[in-house]
Formats: structure tokens, C-alpha cells, sequence
């Protein structure tokens, strides 16, 4: 089983797999889907009962998707975005940043906490709108530097962890 | 039959790009004729580039300085000794300029005279010519004027309902319908202060006002022996914005009557212009069954494929055995409907979003197929769409035993046609089949703007479904070739770039 990430009209969904050889078995959200690969970016699945094609391919971080003629854009969380970890300083993940300047809105983990991957750790308010920022890495909260109502920029590690093996 | 055989030209210079350029570039196949295509900086990687026998670069990307130079065009033309040339639809196709400087050059222009041309070129002048002929035109003044006693008297002839438009109109500014007579005096002083107001100019006219039109066009076959002939029609209905993006034919509304008399009097309409090689006579019919000449157009249509599905003829061939002197192919004279075709264009358009033109790479192209479907396409995978041309980028065509099949063929095969990374109207599309009036029939010109204004797709129903698909596909397939730049799908192999060979006897005798 693999676990995914999304970003789909603003929204983040995740999905587990599972390849079956030609074929890919997909949970997403509550609902679960048995594709099969016909052709290149090409799978069939049945949807309600009904066969239906889909073509799926991915560009620089977005797949491009048609299923009954409608096309959808779904993106991979990015590394630096809101959805991911901290911007411009990749490699370091046992310290999540504010991914660009504002205030923080609320700390959502405590000195001593176990982290899971992808764990929402803090929400900071930047241009009005409320990020998220989430871990990149499984691990212990070491030091959290920073309080609700703070005013943050990017070089300063907000929260420090110290890595699980 | 053996017309094909001689060589009707030597070699054809297909003057155009994308899907058209090719589908003549396979005409001229069929036919044993060389074909040459010309290139501008941006279609360096189409195509159409590879569809002929020798490609030829002409410029750069701004049609002005590649596919509508003229000059350019007729120096390629000679410099590869191309003793004809076809124009496709746009560009230089109803130019008669380029026709005249063809004839002077001695390459033979595949189409209609310069003369014909010009002629039906001017909507003013070919519309007084074909009422002369008897052709009838939408009934209503010729000039403007103060008196209303005027425009109560060709109100009266043209019989209400009728329209007021302004001279120097436009975006409804100065339009008004008029049911009665009672009320013509007071729409006419207020269509005459809205133009006054929205163009500085108060000149009003007035003509019939056609209650649920739709667009009806004949295609006609002339030759250079004094024959013309009609292939059926087409109906257009289906516009947004002025522009064509479904067409089928038969039309529903036509009886074998109807039919006959407008085919008689296209016909008589491309023998008063002195026309020949294929054209296209546009009518609008009312709900009452009287239609109106419109205009004639002197090219080969996007939609004629329709035609050839249902009458099983080739009409680039037939245009081409036409500008080369000889006489209209006999089966012309004999054909018949059988069954039902429509096409669909395809834009690199956004139907979601009120169609704006959508830019970008071809990530992903597969084409459906089967019995009854035909793909004309200018791309493939890697394509570039730019801003700088037209962006129809393939039609879509299917053929069945009637309409109704023939509507559900075409959902079937959008549903199969992938295309990825620029958006597409399959889905607008989609919808205009399945609505109910467009099922019955009832496809008026206004169809879109009354039935489809407020449709919105739900794309968050689709959610899981995306997810998912996005799962197979980072799990099955690595990142696509033209997204890293690694390949170019639409780079020729050596085999490509070589032309037609000859292996055995040679393919050209």
C-alpha cells in the first residue's frame, strides 16, 4: 500500500494504492476504484457501473486528467508550497518555516510530541489567507520558538524537531 | 473510372497549415501528386510540416509575414516547381489578389476565379446580383430613411415581425423588433437615439425580422465545362459567438421539396457569380420554411467532411481534377444522402470558462476510432498551441445509419478522443448533444445563448474520481517526454524526411 497526496481545487485529498500488475487499485476518499492500464496514460475504470475512460498524465508536478470529456487538474502538494514543508530551505527537516511572512495564527504541537510525516505542525496568516504548514519528516518536537499572535519571516525556525531513524 | 491515372499536376504547394494542410497533403497522395508544405518559425515541429513531400520554411510565425506573403508563397512555388497551389480556408483562400498573382505566374489557383471572388466578397453587391437572379433575400429597404411612411411601407412588404438595425450597428446597439405596426413609430425613435448615442450616427434600416433561424448551406461543385451541381447541405446551427462548432447533415428541417429548391437555387446562385470549383451557398431558414441567401463562401469549408461521409464522395480530390480542366467526376451528378454525419470541432478553447483560448504543450494525444469516425487533426503529441493561429486544432467526424446513432457515436467518440494539456470544449459539446431540443432537433442559430448561458460543469463531484486517476498515473507512467524535454514525438525519422521513394515499380505512374 502507498499513501499520495493531492491538491485538488484548493482542496488536499490523499489516496492509497495498491498495483495489481496491469492494474491499480485505488481508495480515494470513501470511495475505491479498480484502473487498469489500456494504453499509454490510458486506464479504464468503472465508475457506477459503467466503463469509463480516463486519460491521466503528469507535467512538471500536475497531472493532467480527462474522464468524460471534462478535464481536471490535480497537483502534487508542493515540496515548497502551503501543503508542504518550508520554503527555500529543502534538507532541512527537522525545522519547519513560515513558507513567506506573517503572523502565526496558531501552534499546533507541543514541546515533546510524537510527529507523523506530512503532520499539520502550525497555521500562519500570510496575505489574508490562513496556511498551513505541515512536517516533512516523522520525529519529536524538540523546541517550538514561537507563539500564537507572533510575527514570523522565513529564516527563522519556527518549530524544531529532533528526527525519528 | 479511370480519371486519376494522368497526372493531374505535377506538383501541389498546399498554401496553409494544421489539419487542413493535410488533409489536402492526402488528397494529393491519393492522387499521385507531389505535395509541398510551407512552414512559418513557430510551425517549424507541426505536423502538417511532415504530411508532404518537401517542407519549405517561410517565415515567421505573424501569418502577414509567412502564410499571407504572397510574395514568399509564389517565389516557393517556383523555386520547387509546384504547378499548382492550394489555399485550404483562411489565410489566402478568398484572397483574390493571390488568385490573379497565381494566374499571372502561371500556377494554377485551386478554386474559383478571381472575378468569383471578388464578386462574393462584396455582401452588397453579391446580394443585388442574386436577387436579380431570383434568389430570394431577406426582404426589407435597401437604403435608409426620414420619412416613416418608408418604413411603414417596407414593413408592410416584408411582413411583421421585422427588425430595425443600425447602419453603423453592432452588438444589438440600435436594434429593435417590431411585432405591429403600432409600434414601429416609437421603436424606430428609439433605435435612432441608442445609434445616435452608441455610434454618433442616427441612420436606421429595416428588414424581416427571422424568427428561429438556422444556418443552412449548400456545397456546390462547378467545373470549367459549364456544369454545376449542389451536394446536399449542411446545417450550422450550433454558433457561439458567430463561429461554427457543430455541424451535421441532413438537416431536420429540410423536406426532399425544401430541399430541392434551395439546392436549385445555390445552384443558380454560383452560376450568376460565374463560379467554379467547390463553394459553399449559405442560407438562413425560418420556422416557416422560407430561407434567405446570405452569402457564398469560396473555399473548401471546415465542415465538409459531413458531406463526404454522407454522399461518400471526396471533394478535395474534386477540387483538385476541377483546376486541373477536367470535367465534374459523373458520380456527382447521381449522389445520394445516406444517413446521418456531424462533426465536432476540436478548440484549444476553455468551455468552462466562456472559451477563451487556451495555450500549451500536447502532453497526451489519442484519437478514438471505429466503424463511421474519422479524425482530420493538425497535432499529435508535443505540439505546440500558440497564440498566433486559428486554434482549431482537429474536427471530429462520425457517420451512422441516422441521427440519433449518429449523436451517440459522437459522445462515445469525445469521451475517447484524449487530448491533454490544453483545454478543450469536448465537454460543452458533450452537452449541446444531450440536450433534449438539440435531440429534437430544434437547433436554432440562438441555441447556445438560450439553453446553454447558465451551464456550469461540477467539477467537484469529480473529486475522488481525480484522485484516483492521478494515482494510477504516478504509479504506472513516468513523467511525460515533452514535459523533460528528453524527445520531441513530432521530430521526423530519417524515413520521414525522404519523401515518397520509389521501391519497385514507380508509385508515381
Amino acid at each position: 500500500m502507498n499513501s499520495h497526496e493531492f491538491v485538488f481545487e484548493g482542496e488536499e485529498l490523499s489516496t492509497t494504492s495498491e498495483l495489481l500488475g496491469n492494474q491499480v487499485r485505488v481508495v480515494s476518499g470513501e470511495r475505491e476504484f479498480l484502473l487498469s492500464r489500456v494504453g499509454e496514460n490510458l486506464y479504464s475504470l468503472t465508475v457506477n457501473g459503467k466503463a469509463v475512460q480516463a486519460a491521466a498524465v503528469r507535467h512538471q508536478g500536475v497531472f493532467y486528467i480527462d474522464i468524460d470529456s471534462i478535464l481536471l487538474e490535480v497537483k502534487e502538494p508542493s515540496e515548497d508550497g502551503f501543503a508542504g514543508g518550508a520554503g527555500g530551505h529543502e534538507g532541512e527537516k527537522d525545522k519547519i518555516y513560515a513558507p513567506m511572512p506573517g503572523k502565526i495564527v496558531k501552534i499546533l504541537v507541543a514541546v515533546g510530541d510524537e510527529i507523523e510525516v506530512k503532520q499539520p505542525m502550525v497555521i500562519v496568516e500570510a496575505m489574508k489567507m490562513e496556511n498551513q504548514v505541515n512536517s516533512q519528516a516523522a520525529g519529536k518536537v524538540k523546541a517550538v520558538n514561537f507563539a500564537a499572535g507572533d510575527q514570523v519571516d522565513t529564516e527563522s525556525p519556527i518549530i524544531e524537531l529532533e528526527l525519528a531513524e | 473510372m479511370d480519371t486519376t491515372s494522368k497526372k493531374l499536376f505535377k506538383k501541389i504547394l498546399v498554401a496553409n497549415r494544421s489539419e487542413i494542410a493535410i488533409r489536402v497533403m492526402n488528397a494529393c497522395r491519393t492522387l499521385g501528386i507531389n505535395s509541398v508544405a510551407v512552414y512559418s518559425e513557430a510551425d517549424a515541429e507541426s505536423k502538417h510540416r511532415f504530411a508532404a513531400d518537401e517542407s519549405v520554411p517561410i517565415g515567421p510565425p505573424a501569418p502577414r509575414e509567412s502564410y499571407l506573403n504572397i510574395d514568399k508563397l509564389i517565389e516557393v512555388a517556383r523555386q520547387c516547381g509546384a504547378d499548382a497551389i492550394h489555399p485550404g480556408y483562411g489565410f489566402l483562400a478568398e484572397n483574390p489578389a493571390f488568385a490573379d498573382r497565381c494566374e499571372k505566374e502561371g500556377i494554377v489557383f485551386i478554386g474559383p476565379s478571381a472575378a468569383a471572388i471578388r464578386l462574393l466578397g462584396n455582401k452588397v453587391e453579391s446580394r443585388i446580383r442574386m436577387g436579380d437572379a431570383g434568389v430570394p433575400l431577406i426582404p426589407g429597404m435597401k437604403a435608409s430613411a426620414t420619412d416613416i411612411k418608408v418604413y411603414e411601407k417596407a414593413a408592410k412588404e416584408a411582413g411583421y415581425p421585422v427588425i430595425i438595425k443600425a447602419a453603423a450597428g453592432g452588438g444589438g446597439k440600435g436594434m429593435r423588433i417590431v411585432e405591429s405596426r403600432d409600434q414601429l413609430g416609437p421603436s424606430l425613435e428609439a433605435a435612432r437615439r441608442e445609434s445616435l448615442n452608441a455610434f454618433n450616427d442616427d441612420t436606421v434600416y429595416l428588414e424581416k425580422y427571422i424568427v428561429n433561424p438556422r444556418h443552412v448551406e449548400f456545397q456546390v461543385l462547378a467545373d470549367h465545362h459549364g456544369k454545376t451541381v449542389h451536394v446536399f447541405e449542411r446545417e450550422c446551427s450550433i454558433q457561439r459567438r458567430h463561429q461554427k462548432i457543430v455541424e451535421e447533415t441532413p438537416s431536420v428541417a429540410l423536406s426532399p421539396d425544401l430541399r430541392g429548391r434551395m439546392g436549385a437555387d445555390a445552384v443558380k446562385v454560383a452560376q450568376a457569380a460565374g463560379y467554379t470549383n467547390a463553394g459553399t451557398v449559405e442560407f438562413l431558414l425560418d420556422d416557416t420554411g422560407h430561407y434567405y441567401f446570405l452569402e457564398m463562401n469560396t473555399r473548401i469549408q471546415v465542415e465538409h467532411p459531413v458531406t463526404e461521409l454522407v454522399t461518400g464522395s471526396d471533394l478535395v480530390i474534386e477540387q483538385i481534377r476541377i483546376a486541373a480542366g477536367l470535367e465534374l467526376s459523373p458520380h456527382f451528378e447521381s449522389l445520394t444522402q445516406r444517413g446521418h454525419a456531424i462533426e465536432c470541432r476540436i478548440y484549444a478553447e476553455d468551455g468552462e470558462n466562456s472559451f477563451m483560448p487556451s495555450t500549451g504543450t500536447i502532453l497526451h494525444y489519442s484519437e478514438p476510432s471505429g466503424p463511421g469516425i474519422r479524425v482530420d487533426s493538425g497535432i499529435t503529441k508535443g505540439s505546440q498551441i500558440t497564440i498566433d493561429y486559428d486554434p482549431i486544432m482537429a474536427k471530429l467526424i462520425v457517420h451512422a445509419p441516422d441521427r440519433d446513432l449518429a449523436i451517440r457515436k459522437m459522445i462515445e467518440a469525445l469521451n475517447n478522443y484524449k487530448i491533454l494539456g490544453v483545454k478543450t470544449s469536448k465537454r460543452f459539446m458533450i452537452d449541446v448533444l444531450r440536450h433534449p431540443e438539440f435531440k429534437a432537433g430544434r437547433t436554432f442559430t440562438n441555441f447556445i445563448e438560450k439553453h446553454l448561458s447558465e451551464r456550469k460543469t461540477d467539477m467537484s463531484s469529480y473529486k475522488e474520481l481525480a484522485a484516483a486517476a492521478a494515482t494510477a498515473a504516478a504509479v504506472t507512467s513516468s513523467e511525460s517526454p515533452a514535459a523533460t524535454g528528453q524527445s520531441r514525438s513530432v521530430r521526423p525519422t530519417p524515413w520521414q524526411l525522404l519523401g515518397n521513394m520509389q521501391i519497385g515499380d514507380s508509385i508515381h505512374e
